[in-house]
């Protein structure tokens, strides 16, 4: 492999999507750096977090949605009769908008996920201590662990959402606007730990934030009307974008 | 039209900058006629014109930070805005320079005793790159700024035959040093101008193309 090739573990192949008769994705294809920050920008409606949830099948739980084309997690098809959704979604993690931990402790909200998937008492202690400590969340909680979930902010329930889904050792991370229900210094604390992330793991992220793309991403897609109208480094599309569009909607003269 | 606060504040941006360099022309202008004809009046006005130019380049210094501050500019916005602050401190270098030659003119005593030929030659170039640096600002034409900076090597030239001319001078006759000095302060500051004006087309040529290219 040449120097300036990069190693890709998520692979889209003329990826389609329809809600009903709606043409919500039309021919993606992208090969997605690993471990790096990949930031999927654009208009709301546009496309980008229905393109995350493919990447875990979140979509399968839509009844009227059908997708054509191919996603290939480590050259496999996530979209093959025999891959089991349970796995995949070990190995691709997901964080959501608004924290949403489960009702119960700090320490069940991240044991949840190794004891489901059969760890032993002991592994998962390993676990929810390890995950607490990449999320950057132990020095905040270490003396309250019992503590309901529901007693830290909001920042903190996030970090804790990303624990959860550290603790069962995914690949792949996904993260659907993360930060927008956050103040500014849950919101940096937020970021911090995404670069610090993306050195074991391979990271999309759907923002709306244009600044927190252009500061924590290494690649950037913007989408439009479901396609993908540029892809290229973050610092390529944020200073010299090559489709008017682009440039128009990252200067906030799109409309 | 989405933004169109910051677009007009953009656009106010490059109007001070116009208005400085349209300044800057004419206290140029002025300097080399007031030097021509020793005409202390004109040479105290260009002096006088000082503080306007540096009173816009404050203003757009704090323009951009406002800018920079508030509207999170990007790709050509953000490109416009920090070429423009460089381009404001430019035109206040060049001002400068005018101020220099115009603060020479009481220096000189009686009058010329060597022909401004030459001078008057560098300086209608000078003026004629800062012109066309700011036209092609005004214009976003990186293609005017590229052939503008390439003026510049016949004001360098110039700049050393003229030097050239002028140390021979004052070794043949010693009664022409002062104004033969006084002549070589203003080749200098001439010369300075149309560097500057290179620097103007350069960030012009980083406004319309993204792209960093040494003009000097």
């Amino acid at each position: 492999m040449s120097k300036n090739e990069i190693n890709t573990n998520i692979n889209i192949k003329d990826l389609n999507l329809w809600y009903g008769e709606k043409h919500a994705l039309k021919d993606i294809s992208l090969d997605i750096p690993e471990k790096s920050v990949t930031a999927l920008i654009g208009p709301s409606g546009c496309g980008k977090s229905t393109f995350l949830r493919c990447l875990n099948r979140m979509n399968d739980l839509v009844k009227s949605c059908r997708i054509g084309g191919e996603v290939l997690v480590d050259d496999e098809n996530i979209y093959d009769k025999d891959v089991d959704v349970v796995d995949l979604r070990k190995k691709v993690g997901m964080v959501f908008q608004k924290p949403n931990p489960f009702p119960m402790s700090i320490y069940d909200n991240i044991a949840y996920g190794p004891k489901i998937h059969g760890c032993s008492k002991s592994e998962t202690k390993k676990r929810v201590h390890k995950a607490l400590e990449d999320a950057a969340l132990m020095g905040e909680v270490q003396d309250r662990l019992g503590d309901p979930a529901f007693s830290l902010s909001g920042g903190q329930q996030q970090r804790l959402c990303i624990a959860r889904t550290l603790a069962v050792k995914p690949e792949i991370l996904l993260f659907d606007e993360p930060c927008s229900a956050l103040d500014p210094i849950s919101t940096s604390k937020i970021e911090d730990l995404i670069l610090e992330l993306k050195k074991d793991y391979t990271i999309v992220i759907v923002t709306h934030n244009m600044q927190q793309a252009a500061r924590i991403s290494d690649h950037t897609a913007f989408f439009l009307h479901g396609e993908i109208i540029e892809f290229g480094r973050t610092k390529h599309i944020f200073e010299d974008p090559q489709v008017k569009s682009t440039e128009d909607y990252i200067t906030g003269r799109f409309g | 039209m989405v933004r169109e606060i910051f677009s007009q504040r953009l656009e106010d941006l490059r109007s001070e900058i116009l208005e400085m360099g349209e300044l800057s022309q004419k206290m140029l202008v002025n300097s080399v006629q007031a030097l021509e004809h020793l005409d202390l009046e004109l040479a105290k006005n260009v002096i006088e014109m000082d503080s306007i130019v540096d009173d816009l380049e404050y203003d757009v210094e704090k323009a951009t930070v406002h800018l920079l501050a508030l509207q999170q500019p990007m790709a050509k916005d953000l490109r416009l805005i920090t070429a423009s602050y460089k381009i404001a401190i430019d035109l206040e270098r060049m001002s400068d320079f005018a101020v220099n030659i115009a603060e020479l003119v009481s220096k000189i005593e009686g009058e010329h005793v060597i022909p401004l030929a030459e001078i008057n030659t560098i300086a209608s170039i000078t003026q004629m790159m800062m012109e066309n640096s700011m036209k092609a600002y005004a214009e976003n034409d990186a293609e005017l700024a590229k052939a503008t900076a390439e003026e510049d090597s016949q004001v360098d030239r110039l700049f050393y035959s003229t030097w050239q001319k002028l140390v021979n001078l004052m070794i043949e006759d010693a009664a022409l040093i002062p104004n033969a000095v006084d002549l070589i302060f203003v080749l200098r500051y001439l010369e300075r101008i149309a560097d500057h004006a290179c620097n103007i087309c350069e960030g012009v040529v980083y406004i319309a193309t993204n792209q960093r290219v040494n003009l000097n």
